[in-house]
């Protein structure tokens, strides 16, 4: 077995490549995650709706969504739709949210139908709109439910967001391949890349079940937040 | 069938081939090093267990791209080695299948509750009796929805080794776009075809779910 010579310095003169990098991979994750929260959730409380027809069409744009691989959702954006010149960061963030939307759909979806029907049939009985049940009863529990689903949904989120480097997005892994064509470290460079994902993701695990709820389990009864 | 699409079906098929040969070779291969981890982990093999520890949440936290750079390029160069982009990609899925499958089977074997274990030792079966009659049946089963999820992602991640000059499917796809372009319906179809074969893998697996279940 030839000897190799492990020589860090080359990634240390390129740091400044690497934290920009590293930003970009945040602002890409980030931006992604809040669109795909709002897409998923918008998709997700259709795919648990009573009428047949919501049902029906939600869980097909899921499926239809989630079936084909995220390259393909980002060259879609960015080679198929080229003549809207969208910029390559705008292609990532789309093709990321749209994706990771279906996955966040099926997690709200779960996480409404664990909520015991008989809450939101107090609330209507109350006298609540159909918003104010959704909103003020049963997002709230199914958040509390779904908490730990979400934390892992990001961390694939944070992970998948490495392919934005196929289409020209300056992020952490583009930064990684840039500086190993300049240094031909290549095992340093990957190793430390990968490093730096592992620390991501970990840390953004860590940052989700900071969130008020994320720990506690889920009230099935009693008025202690009424 | 748009024309442009005709006229490369083969060329693309070929890709669709491809694209499948590595999938259920990763399948297997991630499955069995899924399989043998779990198992060690679980017999608490305590010279290897931080090591296994260590793989597991080292490949769950790494995205597959940068994997499949350090199968192609790390460790050829780390160990002398001259790496193929086929070798490198199937080495790249195995590792990074395998990990996700170790952990969805430790899951599986601690979901086992344990009185049915005690109750198998107490009813005079044999310690290794009750880990093949009792506890790998229940593992199993309720192990099945995850490992198919697990081969419905890797289908679709095989996409990610066109990044490193594989020419499965979509690598050829972008191949043809390069010389044809007709970006919308080329993506279009081969959009289709993961489609398909995402659908009818978590069909097989929940199929053989229902066929497995436990009788009531």
């Amino acid at each position: 077995m030839p000897t190799y010579h492990f020589d860090f310095a080359p990634i240390w003169a390129h740091r400044d490549l690497l934290i920009a990098g590293l930003a970009r991979t945040i602002a890409v994750s980030a931006a992604a995650l809040v669109l795909a929260l709002v897409l998923g959730t918008l998709v997700g409380t259709l795919a648990a709706a009573r009428a047949r027809a919501w049902r029906v069409a939600a869980t097909a744009s899921v499926e239809m969504t989630r079936n084909v691989p995220l390259l393909i959702h980002l060259y879609l954006w960015y080679v198929g739709f080229a003549f809207l010149r969208l910029p390559p960061f705008l292609c990532a963030v789309l093709g990321l949210a749209i994706y990771s939307a279906a996955y966040v759909a099926e997690i709200v979806r779960a996480g409404i139908a664990a909520v015991p029907r008989g809450q939101s049939e107090a609330a209507l009985a109350l006298g609540l709109s159909r918003g104010k049940v959704l909103g003020l009863v049963v997002y709230p529990q199914a958040l509390r439910i779904i908490a730990p689903s979400l934390a892992s949904l990001f961390s694939q989120l944070i992970k998948d967001s490495s392919l934005a480097s196929v289409i020209t997005v300056g992020e952490l892994s583009f930064a990684a391949s840039a500086i190993e064509s300049e240094t031909f470290r290549s095992f340093e460079i990957y190793i430390t890349v990968a490093l730096l994902y592992l620390a991501l993701v970990t840390a953004a695990s860590r940052l989700v079940l900071l969130f008020p709820g994320a720990h506690r389990p889920a009230l099935h009864m009693g008025f202690a937040d009424a | 069938m748009p024309e442009v699409i005709l006229r490369n079906g083969s060329f693309l098929l070929h890709g669709l081939a491809l694209t499948a040969g590595l999938a259920v070779l990763a399948a297997a291969g991630g499955t069995a090093l899924g399989v043998a981890v779990a198992a060690m982990r679980h017999a608490r093999v305590r010279a290897i267990a931080p090591v296994l520890a260590g793989y597991v949440e080292v490949v769950r936290g790494t995205p597959l791209l940068l994997v499949l750079f350090i199968c192609y390029f790390a460790l050829p160069a780390l160990l002398g080695y001259k790496a193929t982009a086929f070798g490198a990609a199937m080495l790249g899925f195995i590792l990074f299948t395998g990990a996700y499958i170790a952990e969805d089977i430790r899951g599986g074997l601690a979901a086992v509750p344990k009185g049915h274990i005690e109750a198998g030792l107490a009813s005079g079966l044999r310690p290794r009796q009750v880990l093949r009659l009792v506890v790998l049946p229940q593992a199993l089963r309720a192990v099945i929805p995850m490992l198919f999820n697990q081969y419905v992602r890797l289908f679709k991640f095989t996409s990610v080794a066109s990044v490193i000059g594989v020419h499965e499917l979509t690598g050829d796809a972008m191949l043809v776009n390069a010389r044809d372009f007709a970006p919308v319906t080329i993506l279009a179809t081969i959009a289709l075809a993961y489609l398909v074969c995402c659908s009818a893998i978590s069909l097989a697996g929940r199929a053989l779910y229902r066929r497995l279940a436990a009788p009531t």
